[in-house]
């Protein structure tokens, strides 16, 4: 088969069932999540230019963006290290072990976020930081 | 795998590239922001806190880095997942790449000009 063919073949819906639709999937959505949190964080920051900054970090620090927050987590950390994943693949790392470099990925994500979810409830119910 | 190498490289051989390179940047840069913003400083964040970490050269470094880097690999991005929609033919890939360009250099002085009075 040529590669045009084939390459129109791969969108059939039975690959829908492999993980790599889901992680390609789901590195777009997390992908396009972050595009628009960057113009509204860097949106954000200029406020400083104008003295609203410190209203909004206060704004910031209440629970519901806290754990906002934490959603942006998630994605940064998927949208890494299934990045990390695909440059792997691209140096030929774990190529034929495809399940398993995502699983390892995501169990890294898993750790990661634990973290953040640790430091992020601690400060949501006791209002200080882990290390303040 | 031959269908995802070709889809991978329509963007341009540079596209590709500058998108690996970018992304091993922010990984470091975005490790050393996130721990330092939402692990180390969290609920301590204001105008004068932020200023006194960004006295240090290392941390505008550290930001002008992810701001530049952010912006390529965001729009760079977004223009990936826009080519498999809209912008498929040559001539609207072209525009979109122009287009993307020109928000990309506003967003990048723009992006300065907030981190501005802690850098002066």
């Amino acid at each position: 088969m040529s590669a045009k063919p084939r390459e129109t073949a791969n969108v059939g819906a039975g690959l829908w069932k492999a993980t790599g639709m889901w992680a390609w999937l789901l590195f777009r959505i997390s992908g396009l999540v972050l595009v628009f949190y960057l113009g509204a964080h860097i949106i954000v920051i200029s406020m400083g230019q104008f003295g609203h900054l410190d209203k909004l970090m206060d704004l910031f620090d209440t629970p519901v963006l806290v754990l906002l927050d934490l959603v942006l987590v998630v994605a940064v950390l998927y949208h890494a290290l299934n990045g990390v994943r695909i440059i792997l693949m691209d140096f030929g790392i774990g190529v034929r072990r495809h399940k398993f470099m995502f699983w390892t990925a995501m169990a890294i994500v898993v750790i990661c976020f634990a973290v953040f979810a640790w430091v992020a409830f601690t400060f949501i119910i006791t209002g200080e930081g882990v290390t303040s | 795998m031959r269908a995802d190498a070709i889809s991978a490289h329509r963007g341009g051989m540079w596209s590709w590239l500058f998108q690996r390179i970018t992304a091993v940047l922010l990984i470091v840069m975005l490790a050393i922001h996130l721990i330092f913003t939402h692990i180390l400083n969290i609920g301590n964040l204001d105008y004068v806190s932020i200023g006194e970490r960004l006295a240090h050269a290392g941390f505008i470094a550290v930001d002008v880095i992810l701001l530049a880097a952010g912006i390529f690999h965001a729009l760079n991005g977004l223009r990936m997942v826009l080519m498999d929609y809209w912008f498929t033919s040559r001539k609207r890939a072209l525009a979109l790449t122009i287009v993307l360009w020109v928000v990309g250099i506003a967003a990048m002085v723009y992006g300065t000009w907030a981190l501005w009075p802690w850098m002066s």
